[in-house]
């Protein structure tokens, strides 16, 4: 070994002590959050009722979702509305590679480049369908990096009029308004707990890098950043062709765990409801996205039971239809004016676990 | 190192720089003085690519430097510590740091060049883990000088470092960034503060309105109050 190498060793040392440690925090902190979120999933496999497990289903599909927006919206502040249009991409690149060859003559028999001849495992169907689901996100990202504020709000609104637009009207390869069904229902509850975990894992990664420090710092001063040296647009194509895949992930469990897709599913309600659980948690939080979830899920619950007109104390209350929307708009007006910045602001789970051991040793 | 030849800078139909010149050798601190609006932060974004340049040149290690996008700039070397500081609050102190080195790929570098600051700069290391936003005003000027060095550039730019910090402190930024001199940096540094920039400067340059009034060495200019009168303000000289 020449002496510039020994040289370098130290150094090398030192580099592990600074962003290894850091990483390592970081991972820790995503790995707390992944408990915290997965413990509830848990718990309700193991003793809830059926019932109870389809709600917790839903809502962790629903959490993946939001950390896909978390990924992009949190760390570059730029508003997204499209997200629920990927789900769909993946949603149904699954069920159109997945479902049997056999029921695809039926339902898509005209379908483009003989893809219903084509039948893939359930593990390739999911490959391919993330890597479409990124592979758009790309397409649209080169256009939608080249905007900002507002105009960047708009295209994603755009995105997901065009995205539903095409898979209602492509009927040969989308069924248009049909279902499309015959997607094996192979997923479960415990792999929405893995999924969950991992991507918390992986966003909180993404929040703590030297990308995501730079996307938070363009999104607080963008001019300033630059100043830095930072290539905003570069940056937030990462972070949304990410979060798009992460959405393909949410969209492809949910095709295995519901068996059909529907392009309804995937439009402007869907959109609303995850992100209000994002803006009431916290945009620039994780833990902010598991404790929207959380929260508007149960209310959810609670209000589609208010719809119905229960009996309360031997009282027959009167049905309330449409409720739950009137609900999610409220929540959304009153995060906005009394905590704008979600329930978490910018914290983490474990930066408040941190604090709080800190105030208890004064 | 740096020369920056006749060059102008628009706003819309507002012209903020008439057609200025400057030079900056190797291992030099020089000071571009001028009241508000003179144009010296404008000459500063020009520099390091965030504005356009309507006419002229500006040479970077005998190179043109005109078409480079302000990340290009930054890895040649060149690095701006903004006006204001522009902490970013919700960052820690140490993402702040990370952030600096934005346009860097060497790791073991950049962790070389964090544990030499830190241990230049204990309250940094001290403030580590918290938000950009807590600190005092002279420690975030600290922290925004360092966040530029991280960068690791040949030529450091500051952009009033002293705005808004008491003398006490302005005295620790300027001796700092004499300190930096002698470590090899090259610094130019705008002000307002005219009588302090002038103590650590080698040479000076006046602007006004948009016009170059004067260059010439630091001495000169202390010494001739009518210049210091003219340019800078009362109760100056």
């Amino acid at each position: 070994m020449s002496a510039p190498a020994l040289d370098r060793a130290p150094g090398r040392r030192r580099l592990w002590h600074i962003d290894g440690a850091r990483t390592l925090r970081s991972l820790r902190g995503g790995m707390i959050i992944a408990v915290f979120a997965v413990t509830f999933g848990l718990l309700i496999m193991l003793f809830g009722e059926p019932y109870q497990v389809r709600l917790a289903v839903a809502a962790y599909v629903n959490l993946i979702i939001v950390i896909g927006l978390q990924i992009f919206m949190g760390n570059s502040n730029v508003a997204n509305l499209s997200h629920s249009g990927f789900v769909g991409v993946g949603a149904y690149i699954t069920a159109i590679f997945a479902a049997p060859a056999m029921i695809k003559q039926t339902l898509i028999p005209n379908a483009p480049w003989g893809i219903d001849e084509v039948q893939l495992g359930v593990v390739a169907a999911f490959i391919v369908a993330v890597g479409i689901t990124g592979l758009v996100a790309l397409l649209t990202g080169l256009v939608l990096v080249r905007l900002s504020g507002i105009a960047a709000t708009i295209l994603t609104l755009a995105i997901l009029v065009i995205f539903h637009g095409i898979f209602v009207n492509w009927v040969d390869l989308f069924r248009g308004t049909q279902a499309f069904y015959g997607i094996p229902k192979v997923a479960g509850i415990k792999t929405m707990l893995v999924a969950t975990a991992v991507v918390i894992v992986i966003a909180r990664l993404f929040k703590d890098s030297r990308i995501g420090v730079q996307l938070r710092a363009s999104a607080t001063n963008m001019l300033a950043a630059e100043a830095m040296g930072v290539n905003i647009r570069a940056l937030r194509l990462i972070a949304w062709v990410l979060g798009g895949m992460v959405c393909g992930v949410a969209g492809s469990l949910y095709a295995y765990y519901i068996g059909t897709v529907n392009a309804r599913a995937f439009f402007f309600h869907a959109a609303f409801l995850t992100l209000s659980m994002h803006i009431l948690g916290g945009m620039r939080s994780v833990t902010g996205a598991v404790i929207g979830v959380a929260l508007i899920s149960v209310t959810m619950e609670l209000v589609r039971l208010a719809e119905s007109g229960p009996v309360i104390l031997g009282v027959q209350m009167p049905e309330l239809l449409g409720l739950s929307g009137l609900m999610l708009g409220v929540i959304i007006v009153l995060v906005m004016c009394l905590r704008p910045d979600g329930l978490m602001g910018g914290l983490e789970l474990d930066e408040v676990i941190r604090r709080y051991v800190k105030r208890g040793r004064n | 190192m740096l020369e920056v030849d006749s060059i102008s800078v628009n706003y819309g139909p507002v012209r903020a720089v008439h057609s200025v010149s400057l030079t900056v050798e190797e291992g030099e601190i020089v000071a571009l003085l001028g009241p508000n609006g003179a144009g010296k932060t404008s000459l500063l974004s020009a520099i390091i690519g965030l504005v356009p340049v309507a006419e002229g040149t500006i040479s970077f290690q005998g190179q043109n430097i005109n078409r480079l996008d302000t990340e290009s700039r930054v890895e040649r070397g060149l690095s701006v510590t903004p006006e204001g500081r522009h902490i970013f609050a919700n960052l820690t102190v140490e993402e702040n740091l990370i952030l600096g080195a934005a346009s860097r790929r060497d790791k073991d570098g950049i962790a070389r060049d964090l544990e030499t600051y830190l241990d230049m700069f204990p309250i940094l290391r001290e403030r580590y883990t918290q938000s950009g936003g807590s600190l005092s005003g002279g420690e975030q000027q600290m922290l925004a000088v360092v966040r530029s060095l991280m960068s690791g550039p040949k030529l450091l730019m500051l952009d009033e470092p002293s705005l808004g910090l008491a003398p006490r402190i302005v005295d620790q930024i300027f001796k700092l960034i004499s300190g930096l001199r002698d470590r090899g940096l090259t610094i130019l540094v705008v002000e307002q503060n005219a009588q302090e920039a002038l103590k650590f400067a080698d040479r000076a340059y006046i602007l006004s309105t948009g016009n170059l009034e004067f260059s010439g060495t630091a001495e000169e200019l202390r010494t001739s109050a009518d210049l210091m009168k003219a340019y800078i303000g009362e109760g100056v000289a």
